[in-house]
């Protein structure tokens, strides 16, 4: 405990000012209770999320690398981001910016011209689950809990990118192939590569039963392919869907806008075509932890769900 | 003899015969499949330099072909066969470009979900290699526009207009772009939601939801789609952005 620090730079993100504000308004709500202090991270770009990458690296390198610039400005030598994407996104160009010496040198080059203090040194990025879970922990939700859970049967959905891959999120203890240099080390707050269980811990910590869920909590919504290839988020979605009513969970917790926002939108779509067992409401992890806390379903926007949660919630007599 | 990848070959070149003989003897049975020879001259050698010398590229010559990644993959395992990274990387690493483009339609599936690039035993960090490939291909004029390329480039123009995005004016500038007719506001020049052509599943999807849904929402998101958060202190960084893409051939 104590390792990433109770201060931090908070990045939002995009979605988290618009139509994920639920997640931004409980994320805040989480954390003051919890006793840690978020940093609005002041003017802030786009990270580039999974879509600039494909179509410049050197551009995507420098939005992050802007970023990281403000954080250092403000003081802080860790960012935490809330969503997957931007996290990801974040330790991407943290370990292209440390493995290659020529990336450092042309991106500190050109921010320079941008207007933009040059890194000297890299700041380093968490997810906001593995800040929680380390900085406050169970044992601290557990006393905060006012309302618990109590039969809340809850899918942890983690989506993709918040353990994967190891070379980035640094969740793996060594990465072959590669020369001792460029070769990541797992860090001390790494949730398990394969079988993270963050959200499982933190979420029964308030009470909550999790249901077994298994490979599917990483399973890949088709996020950014929401938009332009439909085909393939919609089957992905109705397969994590499935899994999780089949094996009777009441409700999906998430901790990514854009996967919240893929299996909001595919969940409704695949009702409508009378696709069988796939009406699970989804509602972000701070969210639940808010309620526990003796929030209101209104104090935790819980009704900007696409997806409605509050039905469940209020046949549990939790909201 | 089996084929584990059998979609690695293509149909017209399996021959199977009910009854094989060859030479006077009668090899029928587990020897009734024949795979048709192909002789390969058009390799193009300077593609995987190309590939390795971009930064995001460069781990490609560390692929042992352990087919790790190909068995990781959802794409592969519950979408389209067709989708093999391992072979995208063995066919760009010979150079062989006719078989990579017959491959075209199929290799921007990726849905970036580095279940490959985290599992492969040779620090291989495939997703990256393989968008690399694409962006080789593209550079090259092997490969057309795709539709998630179209996304991918709308939404980094939308980034490097306002250093920010907004989910509604990305969606409805991204449905705009696919042909429908969407109606805009007259000063701003905004899209106005569902006012117009919209996609039917789009209605369906948003229609019914939006009576439940909190005024507050609604308000805000309306408010960020008619005055984009932006990002001050843009301008001059986003002179610099352009001109690395500009050098990268990203923007025209």
């Amino acid at each position: 405990m104590g390792v990433i620090g109770k201060r931090v730079a908070y990045y939002p993100g995009c979605s988290l000012e618009g139509a994920a504000r639920s997640y931004d308004v409980s994320t805040r709500i989480v954390a003051k209770e919890l006793g840690l202090e978020l940093d609005y991270l002041e003017d802030y770009n786009c990270c580039g999320a999974m879509e600039s990458k494909n179509v410049t690296f050197m551009g995507t390198m420098l939005l992050n690398a802007r970023n990281m610039s403000l954080a250092k400005k403000q003081g802080h030598n860790v960012i935490v981001a809330p969503c997957n994407g931007c996290s990801f996104s974040l330790q991407r160009a943290e370990y292209f910016l440390e493995t290659d010496k020529a990336v450092y040198d042309k991106v500190n080059a050109l921010l320079r011209e941008g207007g933009v203090d040059p890194l000297d040194q890299i700041p380093q990025t968490y997810h906001i689950l593995e800040w929680f879970y380390h900085e406050a922990g169970p044992q601290k939700v557990k006393e905060k809990t006012r309302k618990p859970l109590r039969g809340l049967k809850v899918a942890n959905y983690y989506g993709c990118l918040y353990t994967r891959p190891h070379f980035y999120a640094r969740t793996y203890a060594h990465a072959g192939g590669q020369d001792e240099d460029a070769r990541p080390r797992r860090r001390e707050t790494a949730d398990d590569d394969e079988h993270p269980y963050y959200m499982n811990a933190l979420l029964e910590a308030a009470g909550a039963t999790s249901v077994e869920f298994e490979p599917m909590h990483t399973q890949c919504c088709g996020g950014p392919h929401s938009l332009s290839d439909e085909m393939v988020s919609e089957k992905f979605v109705m397969m994590i869907l499935q899994t999780a009513k089949r094996n009777g969970a009441d409700i999906i917790a998430t901790e990514c806008p854009l996967c919240h926002a893929s299996l909001e939108m595919y969940r409704h779509r695949l009702m409508m075509k009378g696709v069988p067992d796939v009406d699970v409401p989804a509602a972000y992890f701070t969210q639940l932890l808010g309620l526990a806390f003796g929030y209101s379903a209104n104090e935790v926007k819980l009704k900007d769900n696409l997806s409605d949660p509050l039905p469940v919630l209020k046949r549990l007599g939790l909201a | 003899m089996a084929i584990h990848e059998r979609s690695l070959v293509e149909p017209e070149r399996i021959l199977r015969k009910e009854r094989l003989v060859v030479d006077g003897v009668d090899v029928s049975g587990d020897w009734n499949l024949i795979i048709l020879p192909r002789v390969i001259n058009d390799y193009d050698l300077d593609f995987a330099k190309e590939v390795i010398n971009s930064p995001d590229g460069k781990t490609i010559n560390q692929c042992y072909q352990c087919s790790y990644c190909t068995a990781s993959c959802p794409v592969h395992n519950y979408w389209d066969e067709r989708y093999n990274p391992r072979h995208f990387i063995y066919l760009a690493r010979l150079g062989m470009i006719d078989e990579l483009q017959k491959r075209a339609d199929v290799m921007w599936r990726c849905v970036s979900c580095h279940k490959c690039t985290h599992r492969c035993p040779k620090g291989v960090l495939v997703e990256e290699v393989l968008k690399a490939i694409l962006r080789t291909m593209a550079k090259k004029g092997l490969i057309e526009e795709y539709p998630s390329k179209k996304f991918d480039k709308f939404f980094t123009e939308s980034v490097l207009e306002y250093g920010r995005i907004e989910d509604g004016e990305l969606l409805f500038g991204w449905i705009e772009k696919q042909g429908y007719k969407v109606f805009k506001d007259p000063i701003l020049k905004k899209p106005i939601p569902f006012i117009g052509e919209t996609p039917e599943w789009l209605k369906q999807l948003t229609m019914k939801p939006i009576k439940s849904m909190n005024i507050g929402f609604l308000v805000l998101n309306a408010k960020h789609m008619l005055f984009h958060p932006r990002t001050k202190n843009w301008s001059r960084f986003k002179q610099v952005l352009r001109k690395v893409m500009q050098e990268e051939g990203a923007l025209h």
